[in-house]
């Protein structure tokens, strides 16, 4: 399991998932994501999801718990590329609506947008 | 009987990936499809998860044990542990439903397990363990629509 931090100046954090996300791999990672987000006065989060091979409900729990992290100063939560059988879980969980179209850089410069609009 | 696999590890969370790949192989004969593959993947890892940290509350010194069958292009799969048990399987198989969101458990595991299987079953007793069988009838080879 890999996962690469990026920040944005507008406070949007991207998050480039690889290998396998379980319960155990977010265990490992999800004290390095929270820092990030408490460093850098983050607004947003971008999960991409591309080269991710593989999510269970450990996904499912370290976006939501990430989510709580962001919902007091009403921050975002965009997912993209996820599998098919990902889709599906993101569905089931009620989080297939924070799935969005397109490329990071897309993404990216419609969050900015949104935050400064 | 076509195939018959047992596999006993210790209950420390990487062993998740372990029972994954060990699964991954015994159903590589049957050429599954990405979404089968990968949807039998999460079942296994929900099921495994569950024993590692419910059932044995992470004490890493319990024994789960995943033990596949297959006949023809139907698989068989019992995970079973000795731990702490449910006490209400009704309740834990709730979605939404976990005792432990504080540590960001989602509790979807038994939603998707059940999304992902043809047929679950689940028995438990407070004290002796759980034990969840799953069975998967796999696609022909060669049918339409199916990405491999």
């Amino acid at each position: 399991m890999q996962q690469l931090i990026q920040l944005t100046v507008d406070g949007i954090a991207v998050i480039r998932l690889q290998g396998d996300l379980d319960h155990h791999a977010a265990n490992r990672i999800r004290e390095d994501i929270s820092q990030a987000i408490y460093q850098g006065s983050v607004h947003a989060i971008v999960w991409n999801l591309g080269d991710l091979q593989f999510m269970d409900s450990a996904g499912i729990g370290l976006i939501l718990g990430r989510m709580r992290d962001l919902a007091p100063i009403n921050g975002q939560t965009v997912i993209l590329n996820p599998s098919a059988t990902m889709q599906k879980i993101f569905q089931f969980s009620g989080l297939s609506k924070y799935i969005w179209q397109g490329t990071e850089d897309e993404v990216i410069r419609t969050l900015g947008g949104i935050l400064n609009g | 009987m076509d195939n018959e696999m047992t596999l006993s590890f210790l209950a420390v969370s990487e062993n998740e990936a372990l029972a994954r790949m060990a699964m991954t192989s015994f159903m590589t004969v049957l050429d599954p499809t990405i979404e089968e593959l990968s949807e039998v993947k999460t079942v296994i890892s929900e099921a495994v998860t569950n024993a590692i940290i419910h059932g044995y509350e992470e004490n890493r010194t319990g024994i789960v044990t995943v033990y596949a069958t297959r006949v023809d292009r139907e698989v068989t799969v019992t995970i079973s542990d000795q731990g702490c048990g449910i006490e209400d399987v009704q309740q834990a198989m709730e979605p939404l439903y976990t005792t432990k969101q504080q540590m960001d458990r989602s509790g979807m595991g038994f939603t998707i397990m059940e999304s992902f299987t043809d047929q679950l079953s689940v028995k438990s007793e407070r004290g002796k363990g759980t034990t969840v069988t799953f069975k998967k009838q796999f696609q022909p080879v060669g049918s339409p629509f199916a990405a491999r």
